[in-house]
């Protein structure tokens, strides 16, 4: 791997003549969406991170042209975010020059008056990390730079222990303590801020995120109804329209047992039936799925749950295809606090939590207790932020105050955390390396620059 | 009164001390949980030797060694599939009116951004590039670089160097394999000593045993200290002594009760196990 040092960039092309950057634009690059703005910007675009190929339709889709996409079914994904980390570069630069084209959502982006701001997920390798400081600066050509680490920006974003009446911080100055939970498409991390920097030592990480339980249902529908192993995007969708996180494991589990293959009769008592059917799409009258309670005489006639509605609706009508789910609406979710159940041997997310405080002074332990904030696209999974608070509470000391809260907006809190550090000139200054200073100082000396040894 | 060794089989007999103290002649049948299951021998006259040299993994260690391989092979590859993006490896290629634009676009435009573009490493790669920095050197991109070693280099390849003294995996705060405790705290948290509570100040009735708040100092420190590498920052297993991991029906998906006796997947009830036996029975011989 050859060293950066100034004079091997001898080829490079000659960095632009200084002009101040004149905007700021914030990268948050996840696995699953990307999101981005303008530090100037209110919200985010929340655009998908990959590249698709319908083999229906025949086209290949790019970042937000899916939203043009009309058959998702059979899509093949390929995904430059590998589990975390930027590692397919040339997926990821067709993606970005997407986003950036005159025509897309952030309106035309000239990389050599913009500042960019790009999160890092924790424990990035050395590799990932140069790929990631050379392809800005040598190939868009940014004029300024600065690589986060993608959970530190959530402290500069609200704190949704506030109330909503209550005066935001002004931009720039972060919570104090903060435990961030990043439930994220590839992984969880569990990342302690003291006044947005992170405590290394505390920070834990674990290897279960949406596309494990996606991909574990899509199991479980493929044994039990009918196969879905290629339809990785509507496994995705049902898994956000119908998934929860169960509160009482084993009451539910016995809820929908299915009475040794009878026909699934109603036993959920009180009303709140757990068994749902999902309406299928056909993506020429239906483009999205949706949920519906459960209508076992539709069902009836095919044991494998697999029903066709026409009972009810007259010939004519496009006939729907129905999934019932019963204990596939909890089980998948249940594999991020029980990981064992499928044999992987981590501990669950209250487990992680508490060995990232266990490895803390114990007298910071309460501070961070208290302020506890999940974010992430898994976390808008109902119940997980109930469960997580009942089992700490169950695990911590009586009388410790345990507070734990999803962000207002859990899949852009990152971005909005960025935006406002951006938004105060002053702090983001300091921190920020122009392309000035790496091609005088190379590759290397940035590199330490970001992870905190060098001096300004 | 069976205390010596016996010269004809008869099921295991352990007496047991009762609560009547009557002196009754006789013995009485007692059942010895996991007894029987781990000397064949003593499973006389029933079919069990082989129910049990089946479900011990076979009779000779290289038997046991190729069954627990097998199924150690079988969870890694559950894992990688539930960590796939994709059905099975997709190639997906750049459209290629997408190449009109900035010149010099598929190629890249330096020399290090062509072999970026032109890469086809994936996360894998990188990991393990970077634990064989660590492992060569101590962590590079973060400290300061290591000054060059005195000696010329060793020719030693990896494997058969003994692991150097200083080497920044002995402390490191995890372990590097996953089946070892929780991590230890690193070095640098004792060095804040004042934090633990003196024995004196116990006694007294005064004292006040909320930990103090570390010093500016001391908060400084622990922000200094360097990131924790992609398998440092993992979490560890739960302690042995938890719950055992449950098992579910692989049918239906209740609590699993009973095992299947040729691949050990358990089903619910005989109906599920009937289901599991016609299309999903792994069929393990040993």
């Amino acid at each position: 791997m050859a060293r950066q040092k100034a004079h091997s960039l001898i080829n490079a092309p000659a960095p632009a003549p200084a002009a101040p950057p004149t905007a700021t634009l914030i990268l948050d690059a996840g696995a699953h969406t990307l999101k981005a703005g303008f530090s100037t910007a209110g919200t985010c675009h929340i655009i998908p991170n990959c590249l698709a190929r319908s083999d229906r339709d025949r086209r290949t889709y790019i970042a937000a042209d899916l939203a043009s996409c009309r058959d998702f079914g059979e899509l093949a994904v390929r995904r430059p975010v590998e589990r975390g980390y930027i590692v397919d570069w040339s997926g990821e630069k067709a993606v970005w020059e997407h986003v950036f084209a005159a025509g897309g959502v952030l309106g035309g982006v000239v990389a050599a008056e913009t500042t960019l701001v790009l999160t890092e997920q924790p424990g990035a390798p050395a590799g990932t990390a140069r790929m990631s400081d050379e392809m800005v600066f040598e190939e868009f050509g940014f004029a300024g730079y600065y690589r986060a680490l993608g959970p530190a920006l959530n402290a500069y974003a609200p704190s949704p222990f506030l109330p909503s009446t209550a005066p935001p911080p002004p931009p720039g100055t972060p919570l104090e303590c903060l435990l961030v939970v990043d439930a994220g498409h590839s992984h969880t991390t569990v990342t302690p801020l003291y006044h947005g920097r992170p405590l290394h030592p505390a920070c834990r990480r674990l290897d279960i995120g949406g596309k494990l339980l996606t991909n574990h249902l899509k199991q479980l529908l493929s044994a039990r109804t009918f196969d879905v192993h290629k339809e990785v995007w509507l496994v995705n969708e049902i898994k956000e329209d119908a998934c929860f996180v169960s509160q009482h494991f084993a009451r539910d589990l016995e809820r929908t047992w299915k009475h040794n293959g009878s026909p699934r009769t109603k036993v959920d008592d009180g009303g709140d039936s757990i068994v749902q059917d999902y309406i299928l799409p056909d993506y020429e009258t239906i483009t999205r799925g949706f949920t519906r309670p459960h209508d076992p005489t539709l069902t009836a006639r095919n044991r494998l749950g697999l029903g066709l509605a026409t009972t009810s609706t007259p010939a004519t009508a496009p006939k729907e295809h129905i999934l019932t789910l019963g204990n596939e609406r909890f089980v998948p979710p249940e594999l991020l606090f029980t990981p064992s159940d499928i044999g992987i041997p981590s501990a669950g997310l209250t487990g992680t939590v508490l060995q990232s405080l266990a490895a803390l002074p114990a007298s910071l332990r309460p501070a961070f207790l208290a302020n506890i904030v999940v974010v992430g696209g898994t976390a808008l999974l109902p119940g997980l932020v109930e469960r997580l608070r009942a089992e700490l509470r169950a695990r911590v000391e009586e009388g410790t105050e345990v507070r734990v809260a999803r962000a207002g907006d859990a899949v852009g809190n990152c971005w909005l955390g960025g935006a406002r550090m951006a938004r105060d000139g002053g702090g983001l200054g300091r921190v920020v390396v122009t392309r000035g200073e790496y091609f005088e100082h190379g590759e290397g000396w940035v590199r330490r620059r970001f992870a905190g040894k060098g001096v300004r | 009164m069976a205390t010596g060794a016996l010269r004809f089989r008869t099921p295991h007999i352990d007496e047991l001390p009762t609560t009547q103290s009557r002196q009754a002649p006789g013995f009485a049948w007692v059942a010895v949980a996991g007894g029987a299951q781990e000397d064949p021998s003593k499973n006389w006259g029933t079919t069990n030797r082989k129910r049990a040299r089946v479900s011990l993994g076979g009779q000779t260690d290289q038997q046991r060694e190729a069954v627990s391989a097998k199924q150690q092979r079988e969870i890694e590859r559950k894992l990688r599939d539930l960590n796939s993006d994709n059905a099975k490896d997709v190639v997906i290629d750049l459209p290629k009116k997408h190449g009109v634009g900035v010149g010099g676009v598929k190629a890249g435009k330096t020399t290090n951004t062509k072999k970026i573009l032109a890469s086809g490493k994936n996360f894998a790669h990188y990991l393990d590039d970077e634990e064989a920095e660590i492992a060569r050197t101590g962590r590079r991109d973060g400290e300061a670089e290591a000054p060059p070693p005195p000696q010329r280099a060793s020719k030693t390849p990896l494997a058969r160097r003994k692991t150097r003294e200083d080497s920044s995996i002995s402390g490191s705060p995890a372990p590097s394999t996953m089946q070892t405790g929780p991590p230890l705290l690193p070095r640098g948290a004792q060095a804040l000593p004042h934090l633990r509570a003196n024995e004196n100040d116990i006694e007294n009735e005064d004292y006040d045993d909320t930990p103090t708040l570390p010093s500016d100092a001391e908060i400084e420190y622990l922000l200094s200290l360097p990131p924790l590498t992609y398998t440092q920052a993992r979490a560890a297993p739960p302690p042995a002594t938890g719950p055992a991991p449950r098992r579910f029906c692989e049918t239906c998906g209740y609590w699993g009760r009973v095992k299947c006796s040729k691949c050990g997947t358990m089903t619910c009830s005989v109906a599920c196990k009937d289901v599991h036996d016609l299309d999903k029975c792994m069929k393990m011989y040993t």
